[in-house]
């Protein structure tokens, strides 16, 4: 199994969702163990192309380590004037993406046989979950713009299934709706990048285009319009702003899920592409500094509206959104090696987070933190995962999400403005505040729904199972930046070595900017200890503190208004204009008038019908004599 | 039914009337014909044809423009045997036998029976439909085209052939098999078909069991 | 000796008549006999043809022969519908029959 044979990747997921899919109902368990199987299949298989791929592994991810393995013909028009090839490429990135897809993947799934268990659909689930690993390792290992579009249209379909999941509840349904067309809007910018692209380099390959662009053989507005396009695809998949709106919804979907697709892997789609395209950012300045101050802006945003909200899978979608914003503000500053890291790092540490909260909503039916609190006790295992979690999240100390927010925040200082450090130290200091508050709130204090806390259980082996080992990598991930972990694994040395735009990487750390964000990590922490793990009418002080500022931030500044606002008034009034064109234009002018002309005119006509044989013959008699006549005397 | 056949009286008064004005009209044309036979202007056979073309254009005349339906059907029978002297005319015996005997025999009795069936006797006198006028322009075009045509087309000097019965039976029965065996079986699912378009349904029998006979 | 084109101008002559009948007569059977008409100048055209032109495989002699049995077969079958439409109107003039109309 090498890089050449890397489709079998997505071909494995793709065949076993058709066969759970047909046959759910006649396999046991619905085929469970056959999308589990064929998982481990696929996470063994990218561990050999990880293998294979360190044995070949060169130089930098745009240079010839990358493997553009050609699969077949889709589409060839006159030669290569329009060609589209199922092609696939595999670099650091890539490798980088299979093995946390497959390995969160993997978890996930086991964790949702327990977490599933006895819903109804519970065949399709898997189904479902098995096409959407089928079309982000597409995406991932896609060589070819129109195929990774075809993935990414198919892992927003994934999600869209998965969200509305449980679409007999009307919330459920909305919000998958909302999901796939906000998604939609900066998918149609995508479009139009690769289309632009396409008409400056005459190709849909990747690494064609990559290579045109840095040869400058693209105008630089143009170059820069098309990065800004692909941004905006990026952005909506991503959950930036100001298309950050549906992933707080989305977690309307089962929670497994949206610790798979809304936390690790489909959301990173957009930093992946970003990536990918590192090399034509560094080309084109004012596109990478969009992407950073959009990531900016994105990361404090959600951290303040992470603050508030008081739904505990919503508090980790906002934090999820904060640290996508993150790395997007390392691909703006043009730090490939930072912002992939942190994907590396995130992955496990936020996926691990979703499904302990699924532990605890599984165990208690609530997912407020207000109904929640004190369930250190009940729940020993689901607490200490969790906690470990938060701690990676929060940046403390030997945890996995410390080395790679360091390395950020280190990136920022030394490729952008001092204000932009700044703005994101403190944003690290917040989230280090609003994780401290959702454990303190779920799992420290006195419980404040009595019921719900009795009827609390720890979860089944197959949910521990994957929160024991997702902790473990929560812990150990970060290290694979240091150059000795590094080499020990058989690589050339550390992440920064594997993974960089134009050198490698060395990993170290600078000792001001750890120190600080560590001190700040710790500071908040304390704060938010001191603050939250008092009595339960504490928490409700906020509110009274700074009511403004509160009510702004539940209501996530309220640009799901604007929104909607905005689609009441422009699109619907768009909408109404249109109604009224095709209604009275188009369907009572147009077809009903056509309709009633020709009836008008049938009602007239019809007189000449007289059933009578004889005037028939007589109109056939004339018509030959007519003919005949013709004949003979063009003869 | 029998009742509705026209009585020999009526055969006689038909078949008198019908001679005189046939001798009044082909008398004319008899002593022309005559005249320019012994003259030496027409051959023989081109006095027949003339006189047996008389009959025929005369009979479709009165097939055609007749107002007394029996007439009409009695005026097709000579149009018809005329026909059939043409084919003699044009040596093939066989053919002309076939329309002596289908149309002379078959067909005007039927169409006679037909007749006798639906109005002949109770109205025998029809007016035409409205279109006449229409209906004589259209023909004379298609006519005037047909005659036109043929003046118009050179055939040169052709010769006649003589089709003897034993050559015409060879090549009908031998090159023509499957046409043959094909119209047969034609015919009788045409026969088939006008007996059952034709009889009463069994639910007319039973709702009017007697309305034939009080009709009669 | 006959010219040929003496019988085809009796022929042509014949199927215009007939032609005329068709188009102008009301009563059904009149419209038959006016048919029988038209085949007849038809036939005639044919045995024309075979006799003069075609006088090894006289293929037209036996094309009459068969329009003369396709006419007895159809006058069967035209007079047993034209009975039945006696019978269910009681008339056979075909401008009475005018169901078809709007």
């Amino acid at each position: 199994m090498g890089m050449e044979q890397v489709w079998l990747l997505p071909a494995i997921p793709a065949g076993i969702f058709v066969v759970i899919a047909l046959f759910s109902r006649i396999l046991p368990r619905g085929g469970d163990w056959l999308a589990i199987l064929g998982l481990i299949t696929v996470t063994v298989l990218g561990v050999l192309v990880l293998i294979d791929f360190q044995g070949s592994f060169t130089g930098g991810h745009f240079d010839a380590h990358g493997n553009n393995v050609f699969a077949f013909d889709w589409i060839r028009v006159a030669d290569d004037f329009f060609a589209i090839e199922f092609s696939t490429f595999v670099d650091a990135i890539a490798v980088t993406m299979i093995v946390v897809v497959s390995i969160v993947a993997l978890m996930v799934m086991v964790y949702s046989v327990g977490y599933m268990h006895g819903e109804a659909r519970y065949g399709w689930y898997f189904a479902l979950l098995s096409f959407f690993t089928a079309a982000m390792l597409t995406l991932v290992v896609s060589g070819n713009m129109i195929l990774l579009y075809l993935a990414w249209e198919g892992v927003g379909l994934a999600s869209y299934l998965l969200i509305g999941f449980y679409w007999e509840r009307r919330t459920a349904a909305e919000a998958a709706k909302k999901a796939f067309i906000t998604t939609r809007i900066g998918d149609v910018g995508l479009l139009i990048g690769i289309i632009l692209l396409w008409r400056a380099t005459g190709s849909f390959d990747i690494q064609t285009i990559i290579e045109a662009a840095r040869a400058g053989a693209i105008g630089e507005t143009y170059l820069t319009v098309s990065m800004i396009l692909l941004f905006a695809g990026a952005a909506g998949k991503s959950a930036q702003f100001p298309l950050h709106v549906w992933l707080p919804d989305a977690m309307e979907g089962p929670t497994p899920v949206s610790a798979l697709i809304h936390a690790a892997t489909m959301v990173v789609a957009g930093v992946y592409l970003v990536a990918r395209f590192s090399p034509v950012y560094a080309e084109v300045l004012i596109a990478r500094d969009v992407v950073l101050y959009i990531g900016l802006l994105t990361a404090l945003m959600a951290a303040t509206m992470g603050l508030v909200e008081s739904d505990i899978k919503r508090v980790l979608a906002y934090s999820t959104v904060s640290q996508l914003g993150f790395m997007f503000v390392a691909l703006g500053v043009g730090s490939v090696t930072a912002a992939m890291f942190h994907l590396f790092t995130h992955a496990f540490f936020k996926s691990l987070l979703f499904l302990g909260s699924g532990s605890v909503i599984h165990a208690t039916e609530q997912q407020t933190v207000e109904q929640l609190g004190g369930l250190r006790r009940k729940l020993p295992l689901t607490a200490t995962t969790f906690t470990i979690g938060s701690l990676a999240l929060a940046g403390v100390p030997i945890f996995a999400g410390f080395f790679s927010k360091d390395e950020i925040l280190l990136e920022t200082l030394k490729g952008a403005p001092l204000a932009a450090y700044v703005a994101l130290a403190f944003t690290a200091a917040l989230t280090a505040l609003y994780t401290t508050r959702l454990v303190v709130l779920t799992f420290f204090g006195e419980p404040r729904n009595r019921h719900a806390h009795e009827h609390a259980h720890e979860a089944p082996t197959s949910m521990a199972g994957p929160l024991v080992l997702l902790a473990a990598l929560a812990t150990v991930a970060g290290f694979v930046a240091l150059d000795g972990v590094g080499k020990a694994l058989g690589f050339a040395g550390g992440f920064g070595e594997l993974v960089f735009l134009e050198e490698g990487h060395h990993f170290k750390l600078d000792p001001a900017v750890a120190f600080g964000a560590t001190a700040a990590s710790l500071v908040a922490i304390a704060l938010g200890w001191a603050y939250w793990s008092g009595a339960a009418e504490r928490a409700a002080r906020a509110r009274r503190w700074a009511p403004e500022l509160h009510a702004l931030l539940v209501n996530r500044y309220y640009l799901d208004n604007l929104y909607q606002a905005a689609i009441d008034r422009v699109v619907l009034g768009l909408a109404r204009v249109v109604a009224w064109f095709d209604k009275r234009i188009i369907n009572e002018t147009g077809v009903d008038g056509g309709a009633q002309t020709i009836g008008y005119f049938g009602l007239r006509l019809k007189f000449l019908q007289t059933g009578r044989i004889p005037n028939y013959a007589l109109a056939m008699a004339v018509g030959l004599a007519a003919i005949a006549l013709l004949a003979f005397g063009t003869q | 039914m029998l009742d509705r056949l026209p009585l020999p009286s009526q055969f006689d008064r038909i078949i008198v009337q019908g001679s005189i004005v046939a001798g009044m009209l082909g008398t004319p044309i008899l002593v022309v014909l005559l005249a320019l036979l012994l003259l030496s202007r027409i051959s023989a056979p081109e006095f027949v044809f003339w006189l047996d073309a008389t009959v025929v254009i005369a009979g479709a005349l009165g097939a055609v423009l007749l107002r007394n339906i029996v007439h009409a059907a009695l005026a097709l029978i000579a149009t018809l045997l005329g026909v059939a002297g043409i084919f003699l005319l044009l040596a093939n015996e066989f053919i002309a036998l076939v329309q002596v005997l289908v149309y002379g025999g078959g067909v005007t009795i039927l169409l006679l029976f037909g007749l006798m069936l639906t109005n002949a006797q109770d109205e025998p006198v029809v007016s035409d439909g409205s279109q006449k006028p229409f209906a004589f322009g259209v023909a004379v075009i298609i006519g005037g085209l047909f005659i036109a045509a043929v003046i118009d087309a050179n055939w040169g000097a052709r010769v006649p052939a003589v089709v003897s019965f034993t050559a015409f039976g060879e090549r009908l029965f031998r090159d023509f098999l499957i046409p043959v065996i094909l119209i047969a079986i034609l015919l009788d699912i045409a026969l088939s078909g006008a007996f059952v378009n034709a009889r009463r349904s069994r639910d007319e029998d039973e709702m009017a069991p007697t309305g034939g006979e009080a009709r009669s | 000796m006959i010219p040929m084109e003496n019988f085809l101008l009796l022929s042509a002559v014949l199927f215009a008549i007939g032609f005329y009948g068709v188009l102008a007569r009301r009563s059904a059977i009149l419209i038959l006999i006016s048919v029988e008409l038209m085949l007849a100048g038809v036939a005639i055209n044919f045995v024309t043809f075979a006799t003069y032109l075609d006088s090894q495989a006289f293929s037209g002699a036996i094309f009459a022969l068969f329009v003369i049995t396709v006419a007895a077969a159809e006058v069967g079958l035209a007079l047993g519908i034209v009975l039945r439409i006696f019978r269910e109107r009681q008339t056979a003039n075909v401008d009475e029959v005018d169901t078809l109309k709007w």
